[in-house]
């Protein structure tokens, strides 16, 4: 062997022990044990504590805390600020139960492929129960499986898992926990129709990736007010895919084929917000209504300042606070409810200063 | 020695072949006999390489015909020219570097067995006999073509020609590379495929080579045929004059075929 | 003294390989101490089932580099062959005609490429850009954008399936796998695929017919994509016709990363092989040491970039690689 390739050798090597090494030891960076990264202490809120109430109603009675279980948490994908939000209050909610996560999650929202290896990779470690929100209602059946047969509990929180298929492939859902995505969709429809009064107007629905649980809930949701109202007049739905780019690429669209649009309501914030932008960038924003879901922090400001009209929104800490203890009580052998629902609230412009502190 | 008896092995009738604004080749007609060597030699750019791209199907003409035996082609492609037994050792040799040497004297013709594998043990056997045949030093069979020296590349592209075996094989400045003992070697084995009655096209650049061994020279100038002559009756300052262009018919007279215009 | 340099001259030309498996072991051994669930037959199972829809398309993707060119279309045909065979089934055909239909679709991309490289001389780069528009453009129109969900039993097996400890689609990559490394090293299409790279002019001087090789390469390259689209779509239960994004990217990488030279004209399947067992036992690694998502991209950025780096170095003065001294 020449010096060089030998140099090349050595050096390929070094990066790979140093890789290695080096990520071994930070492999706690999502973990909450006892020490490491403290999770910003929140505020409490009494619209929170009532938000929560609801949720620990349908929990009763309580699991053993403090046990220190393991437990793997799946979300949809890290590059979306609700799942980061999502992913802090699983380790705020973690820590005060008393037991620890591993939050993962797949590299890009809709890279179902990746997702369902990722699952199936968690599903070779030890946790005791994992807690799984799927792309797609299909692609993390065959991973559902796998932990069924390791005896991992499997609850699913958010978009839903289809039980068909599920039960299809021999395999079962421990619990499930979610919020009515149609009744999202409703209620901010329900607003939309009340601003835009009596005279009624054209609206506009963008979705988020259709097929998926919380798309076509939502999408419904809307749809059945829209439809149903008179004087509203359904003129477009349309794939956003989640992604802020597709989303405000419709918007300056729609805008083109409907110049009198009166409102837009979007599956999620990140796609009200681009809606938003593409229409104070066409200086059109004034007299619409532009309506979103998840009341992430960006959302919450918008709304303040006016930017955004409105969200739906739900305490993502009573979620996922609700979600862990539901986990455990399936670890711990206790009997759970068929499907847990978190309540609801509608923000708006109008009572934003109540949602302050909402987390 | 004239050969206007006997049948040509290949006559070449009236080719012609532009690129472009470009005349490579102007009403090029000539004879080949087997059992001679006829040499083609010309300044740069007088469309020697041309002509043989032609012959050898690498090229197609605007306008002319080859006639083999009793059939008359106005086109070969590389495959039809080899299938009537025209082989050719390219000047830039035509090998593939990266392949081994066995592989590159096979290239195309390569034995089957079972119908789709490559029979290696054969090809290996077949190349390595032949290599010894022709003398040609290399001592592995393995070795990437690229890796090899100009002298034995060469003798790899040769020996691909040979085992062809067809009845003209047509080299393009066989030595123009080589040291005076490898030239020595492909003189020697030109004169041994004369002597077994093939047809033999050789373009050099080397008169003396040229009139060592050659039978008839085949002058060019400009894309056209200046001249044909026997090598036994001219002097090499005349194929030098006909090379740059002075009028000198002389003994290419006798030869019987010439063009006036270009003289 | 001359079996000494003899047997130099095969590590060198194997070195690369060599160099590539001794990387796999070190990264193996290293992740096994680093974590106890690395190591069971479970991750394993894992890690061979997701590595086989790599292997799949790879192969397919080597021959097209041998030659000398290159297929950006395979990630769009893997969704639209997923999607042809969905929308089949869906309208009442039998899975075996779906999947078959599905995998014409794919030859057919694979064979328009082809023609377009081969005949009218176009660079494979920007052709292949070209139907990745194309293929991906169709895929979309006939499902509207929306996935398609849910397919037979006897259709999902082809992803799920068993067959003892292993599965359809770990038994289709040793299968493909087998097969491209046979052809590629044993019979003519192989040392055509390898002439084209090595030398196109040559072989056309010998009077193949290069054009209808070249044909052939790329409609394998089309039908090794397709099967992959069958095997994810089966995995997933789903069609989607915006699957396969990046997997394009993913077999150029795994392909040299094996040592495939991209100028054409050497090439190894079994390079190929390795490289994609390289990237899925790292893929799960990184998962299993909970490390992030966004630093698997970035680990496996570097990975192939310094494997480019090697391979270009050491393929700097041989024969063949563009720069002869002759």
């Amino acid at each position: 062997m020449t010096k060089n390739k030998r140099i090349l050798t050595i050096c390929l090597l070094i990066i790979f022990v140093l890789t290695l090494g080096g990520c071994g030891s930070n492999s706690n960076e999502s973990k909450v044990v006892n020490e490491g990264k403290e999770p910003a202490k929140q505020v409490s809120d009494p619209k929170v504590e009532e938000n929560e109430k609801i949720l620990m109603d349908q929990l009763q009675p309580m699991p053993e805390l403090k046990k220190g279980e393991k437990i793997g948490i799946l979300v949809i994908t890290l590059a979306n600020p609700y799942w980061v939000t999502l992913k802090e209050s699983y380790e705020r909610a973690a820590k005060e139960l008393g037991v620890n996560v591993e939050v993962m999650a797949a590299p890009n929202e809709g890279d179902t492929k990746s997702q369902l290896e990722t699952l199936q990779a968690m599903t070779a470690k030890d946790y005791q129960g994992l807690i799984i929100s799927p792309i797609e209602p299909y692609n993390l059946v065959p991973g559902v499986v796998s932990a069924n047969k390791k005896g991992i509990k499997v609850v699913n929180l958010g978009p839903g898992i289809n039980v068909d298929a599920v039960k299809e492939a021999g395999g079962k859902l421990d619990g499930r926990i979610t919020v009515d995505f149609a009744e999202q969709g409703q209620r901010a429809a329900e607003y939309i129709v009340e601003k835009i009064g009596k005279d009624g107007g054209k609206v506009a629905i963008i979705q988020g990736i259709p097929g998926a649980g919380q798309s076509e809930g939502r999408t419904s949701g809307a749809r059945k007010v829209f439809e149903n109202t008179p004087g509203i007049e359904l003129v477009s739905i349309q794939p956003g895919n989640w992604d802020r780019n597709t989303a405000y690429n419709i918007t300056t669209n729609l805008l083109q084929a409907h110049p009198d649009i009166k409102g837009i309501f979007c599956c999620n914030d990140v796609m009200a917000l681009a809606a938003a932008d593409a229409l104070v960038a066409a200086g059109k924003r004034e007299g619409r209504i532009i309506f979103g879901v998840d009341f992430i922090d960006e959302a919450k400001e918008a709304i303040g300042t006016g930017k955004l009209d409105g969200s739906i929104a739900y305490s993502m800490d009573a979620y996922a606070k609700a979600g862990i203890i539901l986990c455990l009580k399936t670890i711990q052998g206790m009997e759970v409810p068929k499907q847990v629902n978190s309540p609801l609230a509608v923000v708006t412009r109008e009572n934003i200063q109540e949602y302050k502190n909402w987390h | 020695m004239s050969n206007q008896s006997i049948k040509p092995t290949i006559e070449i009738a009236h080719l012609s072949k532009s690129f472009g604004n470009i005349e490579a080749l102007c009403d090029v007609s000539l004879e080949i006999y087997s059992g001679e060597i006829l040499a083609i030699v010309g300044d740069n750019g007088a469309g020697k390489s041309t002509l043989i791209k032609i012959l050898s199907g690498a090229l197609t003409a605007d306008q002319g015909q080859i006639i083999v035996g009793d059939k008359s082609y106005s086109s070969l492609s590389p495959g039809k020219a080899i299938g009537l037994g025209i082989s050719t050792v390219y000047q830039d040799l035509a090998l593939v570097d990266c392949r081994d040497v066995a592989s590159n004297i096979f290239l195309g013709w390569e034995p089957v067995y079972a119908g789709f594998f490559v029979d290696k043990r054969k090809m290996q056997k077949e190349a390595g006999k032949i290599l010894a045949d022709l003398q040609i030093n290399i001592p592995s069979l393995n070795t990437p073509v690229g890796l090899l020296s100009g002298g034995q590349r060469q003798g790899v592209a040769v020996a691909r020609a040979i085992l062809q075996g067809g009845k003209v094989i047509i080299f393009d400045e066989p030595t123009a590379a080589m040291g005076l003992q490898e030239s020595a070697k492909v003189i020697k084995l030109l004169l041994k495929l004369r002597e077994e009655g093939i047809a033999v096209i050789v373009i050099s650049h080397n008169l003396h080579q040229v009139f060592e061994i050659s039978d008839r020279i085949c002058v060019m100038r400009h894309g056209r045929v200046a001249a044909i002559c026997k090598t036994k009756e001219s002097l090499p300052s005349q194929i030098v004059e006909l090379i740059m262009g002075a009028p000198d018919k002389g003994a290419c007279v006798a030869a019987g075929v010439y063009s006036d215009e270009a003289i | 003294m001359k079996q000494f340099n003899r047997f130099l001259l095969i590590w060198d030309q194997k070195f690369s390989q060599i160099l590539l498996g001794l990387v796999l072991f070190t990264t193996v051994f290293l992740l096994s101490l680093a974590s106890p669930f690395f190591m069971t037959w479970d991750n394993w199972r894992n890690i061979l089932d997701q590595s086989a829809l790599q292997v799949i398309i790879a192969v397919g993707m080597t021959f097209v580099i041998c030659t000398g060119g290159i297929d950006l279309s395979v990630g769009s045909v893997t969704a639209l062959s997923g999607v042809c065979m969905a929308a089949a089934m869906h309208a009442g055909v039998s899975v075996e005609m779906a999947v078959f239909g599905g995998i014409v679709a794919g030859a057919f991309v694979g064979m328009s490429n082809g023609l377009l490289v081969s005949r009218l001389n176009l660079n494979p780069f920007i052709v292949t850009l070209g139907t990745m528009a194309v293929a991906r453009g169709v895929a979309l129109i006939i499902t509207k954008g929306i996935p398609i969900y849910g397919f037979s039993r006897e259709f999902t097996w082809w992803g799920n399936g068993h067959i003892g400890p292993l599965n359809p689609p770990m038994l289709t990559a040793v299968f493909i796998a087998l097969l491209g490394a046979l052809v590629l090293n044993k019979t003519k299409l192989g040392y055509y695929t390898l002439a084209l790279g090595g030398n196109e002019e040559a072989l056309r001087r010998s009077g193949v017919a290069y054009k209808l090789y070249k044909l052939i390469v790329y409609t394998i390259c089309g039908i090794t994509a397709a099967i992959g689209g069958l095997v994810v779509t089966a995995r997933l239960n789903t069609a989607e016709p915006l699957a396969g994004s990046m997997f394009e990217l993913d077999a150029i990488a795994a392909v040299v990363l094996g040592g495939t030279d991209m100028k054409g004209g050497r090439g190894s399947i079994t390079g190929t092989v390795t490289a994609c067992l390289l990237l899925g036992v790292l893929r799960n690694g990184l998962t299993i040491l909970s490390i992030p998502s966004y630093y698997q991209q970035l680990a496996i950025g570097v990975i192939i970039l310094v494997a480019i780096i090697i391979s270009e170095l050491r393929l700097k003065n041989a024969p063949g690689h563009g720069n002869i001294i002759h």
